[in-house]
């Protein structure tokens, strides 16, 4: 059977999910904790911040449960940690094997190249299941708490249309894997891509002279406000995202097997 | 047949070859010994063999898959089995499930005949084993899918002295069975125990492909006196002698020539005590290593 390694590295994915999704939790309750206040007081916080740092965090409607969901939790939590996350995630599957000699035992076995890459990453599904169950239902659960409720399709398409984004960030952690030697540097190259294209989506936004620059940011692709706040569902940007994951796996395949594994 | 066939194999790393027109052939059954010290490039030539790493120049063939074809080298790697010199196993993986994952994806039908002769705690996690333990683990790993070719590099480090017999003698079982092992190590006497044909190789370069025991024919005879007298050097020396050592009465050299004239020479001398050996391949060793055995090639 040849899912053998998909088989493993799922199954070695599975402590770290859940011990950050349990993270995210908690984090996440932390920061409606403060909603009932920032319900009560959100015109006066719009106000204090400059307008370029409502821009780059996106914040709108700061007093209604789905805007402060869609530009302050979502934003924060999922998509500038959930992306280290994943860049990080991905970046640590190739060159951490290659570094600790694993990878040398593991091609002495009948199994190619690409089906190792294909096998290593198609394992990201755990995280993406178990965060992504986890962040709903305690969101879900948590709204509650604060007396807001929240439609439940609503949260499961800010959740849904998130995982192409998360892929993507995968799939720059996947790249950086096979091409850097040591993993740490990899690790480090991917978290600070994925950070970079956050701040520079966020500043691109500001003015129309460098708005372009943020089109090459998977960023730009996902959008929890437009989804929580006005129902957008930008499922174009979804394929964008997609697509783009595809071929950064392509390109991580074709390094791959070009490479030495000294 | 030949089970691995090298031609012209080369890899540079820049103006440094670590693989440099090496060709050779390992034939069915046999127990080849791939001999060299440390850094002399017997690990570039099994991670080429093995598809880890690609040739600059030349090509080889493993089972009949040339290394330079992916997919043909992928499938033969069925009937392969590697033990690397450094074991990378995951850690977190208790021995049992380490087995688990190769059977997998090759087969594990002589498992549990191999725990019989190597048993590493199974039930522990990986991470605590020594490293008698997890070369054990290699072993079985290398063998469970009852491989046609085994190659193995360095691997009795790490094991205690009996271990090293047991597989040394499941080796020459493995081998009368069919099995072809390619053995790379730099610890002459093993070799020298174990294997039918010997390369050597230094700075990248084959520098002997030989029988075991023509080496050792060709390579003389190691012989230690004790004499009743002192003898001078000038006057007991002949030319046959290579590697002579005389201190007080005892005198201690390599004899290149035949035992009769050997004989003959040495009664003029009055003798208290005599041995001749056959020398260790470090002895050899030292000759292929030496400036003057390149001059003498």
């Amino acid at each position: 059977m040849m899912t053998a390694i998909l088989r493993i590295e799922s199954r070695n994915r599975l402590k770290s999910s859940v011990i950050l999704t349990g993270v995210f939790a908690i984090t996440s309750l932390f920061f409606l904790a403060v909603f009932p206040a920032m319900r009560d007081g959100a015109e006066a916080i719009e106000d204090a911040f400059p307008e370029y740092m409502m821009g780059l965090f996106g914040f709108e409607e700061l007093h209604t449960i789905e805007g402060f969901l869609g530009g302050y939790v979502y934003p924060f939590i999922w998509v500038i940690f959930g992306g280290i996350y994943f860049a990080y995630a991905g970046a640590g599957m190739i060159a951490s094997d290659i570094e600790h000699r694993q990878m040398d035992l593991l091609l002495s076995n009948p199994v190619s190249r690409e089906s190792v890459i294909i096998q290593t990453i198609a394992s990201i599904w755990v995280p993406l299941v178990v965060l992504n169950v986890g962040m709903a239902v305690t969101l879900f659960g948590g709204v509650q708490l604060v007396d807001e409720s929240l439609d439940p399709v609503l949260l499961t398409m800010v959740h849904l249309l998130s995982v192409p984004y998360f892929l993507v960030c995968a799939g720059i952690g996947l790249v950086f894997s096979v091409t850097v030697k040591r993993v740490g540097t990899a690790q480090v190259g991917a978290i600070g891509l994925v950070f970079m294209s956050w701040l520079i989506e966020g500043l691109s936004e500001m003015g129309d002279t460098y708005e372009w620059l943020g089109t090459v940011t998977p960023h730009r692709y996902y959008d929890s406000s437009a989804i929580l706040v006005h129902e957008e569902y930008a499922f174009s940007d979804a394929a964008v995202l997609t697509g783009s994951f595809i071929i950064l796996v392509v390109i991580a395949v074709i390094i791959f097997v070009r490479r030495d594994i000294q | 047949m030949a089970v691995i066939s090298l031609d012209n194999l080369t890899k540079r790393y820049g103006d440094i070859s670590a693989n440099d027109g090496i060709s050779f052939e390992v034939t069915e059954g046999e127990i080849f010994g791939y001999l060299g010290p440390n850094g002399a490039g017997k690990t570039t030539t099994i991670r080429q063999l093995l598809g880890l790493i690609k040739p600059t120049e030349g090509t080889a063939t493993v089972l009949g898959a040339d290394i330079r074809n992916r997919k043909a080298l992928t499938e033969v790697k069925a009937n392969l089995g590697y033990l690397p010199d450094e074991l990378g196993f995951d850690e977190r993986l208790t021995g049992n499930q380490a087995l688990d994952y190769f059977a997998r994806m090759r087969g594990d039908e002589r498992r549990e005949e191999l725990l019989e002769l190597f048993h590493p705690p199974l039930e522990q996690k990986i991470g605590t084993y020594s490293s008698g333990n997890r070369r054990m683990l290699g072993i079985v790993q290398a063998f469970m899918h009852d491989p046609e070719l085994v190659i193995m590099d360095e691997p009795t480090s790490g094991l205690d002295p009996l271990k090293q017999d047991r597989l040394h003698q499941f080796l020459a079982d493995e081998t009368a069975s069919g099995t072809t092992i390619f053995f790379s190590s730099h610890i002459l006497s093993e070799v020298q125990r174990i294997c039918d044909r010997v390369g050597i190789i230094r700075d990248g370069q084959l520098v002997a492909l030989e029988d075991i025991d023509e080496l050792l024919e060709r390579s003389g005879k190691q012989v230690r006196l004790h004499l009743s007298e002192e003898v001078t050097e000038s006057t007991f020396v002949t030319e046959e002698m290579i590697d002579v050592e005389i201190v007080d009465r005892s005198v201690q050299f390599t004899y290149t020539g035949k035992y009769n004239s050997l004989l003959d020479h040495l009664t003029e001398y009055d003798i208290d005590d005599i041995e001749i050996t056959n020398p260790q391949l470090d002895a050899i060793f030292k000759h292929y290593y030496s400036e003057e055995y390149t001059e003498d090639a």
